[in-house]
């Protein structure tokens, strides 16, 4: 149980990518295929945050309304900016490619009126 | 474990966020699905604003349970949010979760080989990162190190960051966008009966007309402001899209076309990843590398040792223009079907 609690982020990543996973695979509906999408990249941007967070650590904004004194001397004390500023712009990038997604289902949909992939492909063979 | 003072919220919030994910995926209603995504995003950014990713959880509120929700339902507008059910395909859902399972166990035995949730020993967080949190300072002035980090250290990530925007706007457009000639011409499209139209509502119009410039406001001192506090170019970007999003949404997309003609949308698009791009080169033409921004001192105003501060609040407005049009022009696209003249 110590051992659990004391991993428990990467057990809830996985949790959440393996759910993401599930999605994209087996839901036979676009748009939830795109919900699964982004649930697995939450799941790794998680991954990111929590190996990057430290006990009793502050935030990496380093002046003295944020609690640090000048000049910082102990850099265990801060929270990890570098994984951070890589699933900051991961977000974004991640927003990007949502709307992509969405516009090739919205594509796919005035072509076939319907999201469900079955139906396509019914649609398809005729 | 029991060092981080407040762990048990963290473990609820975490598992909050996995009943959420399987609610979102598990609903019949693509609408409901969309907005319950939005809570998940929002659940998961006071995750990482405990974990001291401020900046990241920022992000998230402003790009995950904002703009992406409004995304998911301009394209449900346009087509359905009804799923068919259809009776079968239970043991291929079935069939799926048995490999994914199997996948998952895979990752999770290799967990004992991890660092201990909050460790500051572990390679992550011994090795590379200790260097920018005592240098910043000395270095670029700048106290947040996420900011510095994300447009001074790693300036050559976040260029290619935002062309990736700038390309999926561009992709999004030669998906979508429907010629305005062959439309008068061919047989005309479908259009969709707009269900719902919020721009009769008065309440909403001026609601949002109150609300609009103040939202505008707080972006512009997220991106002015980004060396002090959280935010900068992306969360300001998107904050300032978003306002004109609303507008779009509570009045008609005709109006906010009037204001931002298609031409100017793309142009501006493009002008925030030049922007970025010019002040790389123009460090080079002072003699330095590109993106080396102290050797701008001689251009910009203030002290030598500013020049690093200041080359990355100009980056950094770069990046804002960027995200702020194209999150427009995708809304506009995604809303009106790539016909430009009407949409939610």
């Amino acid at each position: 149980m110590e051992k659990l609690i004391a991993n428990f982020n990467y057990v809830i990543v996985v949790i959440l990518m393996m759910i993401g996973l599930w999605s994209m695979l087996a839901q036979k509906n676009l748009i939830k295929k795109c919900i699964g999408m982004a649930i697995f990249q939450t799941g790794i941007i998680l991954f990111f945050i929590s190996i990057g967070a430290k006990d009793n650590a502050l935030i990496p904004i380093l002046t003295e309304a944020a609690n640090h004194t000048y000049p910082v001397s102990d850099a265990s004390k801060v929270a990890n900016p570098l994984t951070q500023i890589l699933m900051l712009t991961a977000i974004v990038v991640g927003v990007a490619t949502l709307g992509v997604a969405l516009a090739l289902a919205q594509k796919i949909y005035q072509q076939h009126s319907s999201f469900d992939e079955d139906e396509i492909l019914e649609n398809e063979r005729k | 474990m029991p060092e981080l003072p407040i762990w048990q919220f963290d473990i609820l919030l975490l598992i909050l966020v996995v009943l959420f994910a399987v609610v979102a995926l598990s609903i019949r209603n693509l609408m409901g699905a969309a907005v319950v995504f939005g809570a998940y995003s929002f659940m998961m950014c006071l995750i990482w604003a405990g974990m001291g990713a401020v900046d990241v959880a920022f992000t998230e509120a402003a790009v995950g349970a904002g703009v992406s929700t409004v995304f998911v339902v301009s394209t449900l507008y346009n087509t359905s949010a009804t799923m068919r059910s259809r009776p079968g395909g239970l043991a291929f859902k079935l069939f799926i979760g048995l490999v994914v399972t199997i996948a998952g166990a895979f990752l999770l035995s290799a967990l004992p080989d991890f660092p201990k949730w909050g460790a500051s020993d572990s390679p992550v967080n011994a090795k590379v990162a200790p260097y920018y949190i005592l240098n910043t300072i000395a270095d670029s002035h700048v106290p947040n190190v996420v900011t510095s980090v994300l447009a001074d250290y790693r300036g050559f990530d976040t260029l290619l960051e935002t062309t990736v925007v700038f390309i999926a706007c561009i992709a999004i457009y030669s998906i979508l966008r429907v010629d305005k000639a062959k439309l008068e011409t061919g047989e005309p499209a479908a259009a969709p009966v707009p269900r719902y139209d919020p721009g009769d509502s008065l309440i909403v119009r001026q609601a949002s007309r109150f609300m609009v410039p103040f939202m505008q406001l707080f972006a512009l001192y997220v991106i002015a402001h980004g060396h002090y506090s959280p935010g900068g170019g992306f969360q300001g970007g998107v904050i300032l899209g978003a306002s004109l999003i609303l507008l779009a949404i509570s009045f008609d997309l005709k109006s906010l076309l009037r204001q931002w003609s298609e031409k100017t949308l793309m142009l501006l698009v493009a002008a925030g990843v030049f922007l970025y791009a010019a002040v790389g080169l123009a460090c080079m033409f002072m003699g330095g590398d590109y993106l080396d921004y102290v050797f701008l001192d001689s251009i910009l105003p203030g002290e030598k040792d500013m020049a690093r501060s200041h080359g990355i609040l100009l980056v950094e407005i770069g990046v804002g223009i960027t995200v702020m049009f194209s999150m427009i022009a995708i809304h506009i696209n995604l809303a009106s079907n790539g016909r430009f003249d009407r949409g939610l």
